[in-house]
């Protein structure tokens, strides 16, 4: 083992062919998973978009631009943009709540850091449609908190939650808030502390230093998190189909909708793609951004 | 100073490993194409006598557990049950290969796999209790989805109507058209179901029910599109709607009703109408899939189901009524606060059932619905 060591050092200093060839391998497993699972079925998805019917509804093969072509349907413009709000907004909501969640366990946690973030990821372990199902049961309009509200007198016979626009954000926000919370933390985790007592020392009041110090070097938490909050609620169906009303569909519905009642998958899979193409365009934008961080704290 | 990062495998390798993927995605893909169709041997008529395991796919909770063990104990086999939650999960599942003894498909997706060659037929003098369906309801000795229900047996049979709150909007006046009730505005919801939808709409302006002429669908969306700002939303769990109080109106299903009245305190609170205009239909039936491991056994289990003591259990058990002499009283005794629940002859020659279009009747259904739900 000793004799090895130097060895093994030059080389991977050097990075000869050896080490790269190493490195190929132990990516072996995950590009095979990744191109068989998603690759594959993200271009079985692109092809069906032009492919076609047949008389009993099944998909085929094919060239037809049919389904391509209805997405030209205002409908489908005007849900994307409500789908893209709702999810712009859970990040929004998501990014206020996990901060302090975030920054209280990471800076003043202590010993109890780890209990705390179990805390709160355990619950998540429970099915996501499980958790909504039960809300859509709590907040249903003779369900315990209704009727609380309503025992106190502050909401009427009128009121409701469920079947709202602010029901399906909060159903979103959730349900994907553990995802801001996590890489956030681990960012204010890393953040050495003495960063903020320098900025103190420097006569920064609590607010500035917390501005130029604490948020800059914690930016790329956001960043990650934001991503991993705005990916799912953006194609999600589960919130607007049980806490949404007519006027709350989102383009998860649609898309799910067409697969199975309308039998349409060809128009099913534009729809995808074209959801895909929206979030492409948003995770260029956010790998741009990373991209000159990286290069700025390089500096 | 830290170490050199690992360099990347090159991009040629990335491709070597994207490409074998991608190979693998053609052989999946294969799944759309037209597969072989099965020889005539495979789709001939079997006996019924054991010859194995009964695998068995159908809906979760669909029958009476005691009728399995009832199963099992008499011919000495194991009943293998796997569950679907949906026509077209389950019809995926066959397409691509899987193998099983006996499946429901509601009455479109008979035609479907009936028309793709997909079921075996099934001789009716097999079944010793056959007479009792095939000899009173008429209907099903020769219905539209199966000519002479050469390859499937029916098993349950319901129907579409409207489910109210009596105790927050009192009675109703007996057509579609109460879902535009005042007293229950903002608290009206319509099953998430196209045809069921479309469907509804057509009644009412006394189209027919599958159409799929653009025009009429464009009467349809008008009309709906009334309804719409009265609405709270579309959802399939109207008896959960309804109790919990979210829904004082909504469209529902007879059955989801009469499995209601186990749920409620007090049934009297709640009211199903079949509405005079029509009320659509819906039927589910056994078959064997041509490649049924064991159809010898699949013909003894539907025997077996339709025993009267079997079909009283399992009427009781999932609150569906089902097309064989002498269950009717079973069902009328179990639904007798919602007598409209009863599926009866009459209804069965409304011959109300949503039926498979061409491509471009269903791609205009499509769109209409699309249109209906995003408004």
């Amino acid at each position: 083992m000793a004799l090895l060591r130097p060895s093994s050092r030059t080389r991977r200093h050097g990075a000869g062919a050896d080490g790269s060839r190493m490195w190929a391998w132990f990516m072996l497993p995950g590009t095979l998973w990744m191109t068989g699972f998603l690759i594959a079925s993200l271009v079985l998805v692109a092809v069906l978009a032009v492919g076609t019917t047949d008389e009993l509804g099944n998909p085929r093969f094919g060239f037809d631009l049919a389904g391509v072509r209805a997405l030209t349907d205002p409908a489908y413009t005007e849900v994307l943009a409500r789908s893209l709000g709702y999810a712009l907004l859970t990040c929004l909501i998501c990014l206020l709540i996990a901060y302090p969640v975030a920054y209280t366990i990471a800076l003043y946690g202590g010993r109890y850091k780890n209990a705390l973030i179990a805390a709160i990821v355990v619950p998540f372990f429970a099915n996501y449609l499980v958790r909504m199902y039960g809300w859509s049961v709590v907040l249903s309009d003779d369900g315990p908190v209704l009727r609380a509200l309503r025992a106190i007198g502050l909401a009427d016979g009128d009121t409701k939650i469920l079947n709202t626009g602010p029901g399906v954000v909060a159903g979103l926000v959730y349900g994907f808030v553990v995802f801001m919370i996590i890489p956030l933390y681990a960012a204010l985790e890393r953040l050495d502390v003495s960063l903020i007592e320098a900025g103190r020392d420097l006569y920064g009041g609590p607010v500035r230093t917390f501005l130029f110090v604490t948020l800059p070097a914690t930016r790329q938490g956001a960043a990650a998190g934001l991503v991993l909050v705005f990916l799912p609620a953006m194609g999600d169906f589960v919130s607007a189909q049980l806490m949404g009303g007519p006027d709350q569909i989102m383009i998860g519905n649609l898309i799910q909708d067409k697969f199975f009642q309308g039998q349409n998958w060809p128009l099913g899979s534009a729809l995808t793609m074209l959801l895909m193409l929206v979030l492409l365009i948003g995770m260029f934008g956010y790998l741009r951004r990373t991209r000159k961080d990286e290069a700025e704290a390089r500096r | 100073m830290s170490p050199a990062p690992p360099t990347p495998p090159s991009r040629r390798a990335l491709l070597r490993a994207g490409a074998g993927g991608l190979l693998g995605a053609t052989a999946a893909g294969c799944g759309f194409m037209p597969a072989a169709r099965p020889d005539a041997k495979a789709l001939a008529p079997v006996r019924a006598r054991v010859d194995g395991d009964l695998v068995y796919f159908n809906w979760a909770d669909y029958v009476d557990p005691s009728v399995f063990r009832g199963f099992e104990k008499e011919y000495g086999v194991k009943v293998i049950q796997s569950n679907f939650d949906s026509m077209e999960g389950m019809v995926a599942k066959l397409n691509a290969g899987n193998r099983y003894d006996i499946v429901f498909p509601t009455a479109k997706w008979a035609q479907r796999l009936v028309r793709g060659g997909r079921l075996r037929r099934i001789d009716h003098s097999q079944l010793t209790n056959s007479p009792a369906v095939f000899g009173t309801y008429s209907y099903f000795a020769d219905p539209w989805y199966d000519p002479g229900s050469a390859h499937t047996v029916p098993f349950t049979a319901y129907k579409t109507g409207i489910g109210w709150r009596r105790d927050r909007i009192g009675e109703l006046t007996g057509s579609w058209k109460d879902l535009w009730s005042d007293k229950a505005r903002g608290k009206v919801f319509l099953l998430d179901d196209r045809d069921e939808v479309l469907g509804m709409g057509a009644l009412e302006l006394g189209l027919p029910v599958s159409t799929g002429d653009t025009g009429e669908l464009g009467r349809i969306t008008a009309l709906l599109s009334t309804l719409r700002p009265r609405l709270r939303g579309f959802s399939s769990d109207s008896y959960n709607n309804l109790l919990n109080g979210n829904a004082l109106i909504t469209q529902a299903w007879s059955g989801d009703m009469a499995a209601m009245l186990n749920q409620a305190d007090d049934p009297s609170v709640f009211g199903f109408q079949a509405p005079k205009e029509g009320t659509p239909i819906n039927s589910d039936c056994y078959a064997i899939p041509w490649n049924a491991p064991h159809p010898g056994t699949a013909m003894l289990f539907i025997d077996y189901m339709l025993r009267p003591e079997n079909v009283k259990k399992n009427i009781e058990y999932i609150g569906y009524p089902m097309p064989v002499a002498g269950s009717e009283k079973v069902y009328a005794d179990l639904v007798e606060p919602f007598p409209e629940c009863l599926v009866t002859a009459d209804d069965l020659k409304a011959d109300l059932f949503f039926r498979n279009g061409g491509r471009a009747a269903e791609d205009a259904r499509d769109s209409a619905w699309t249109h209906v739900k995003a408004g």
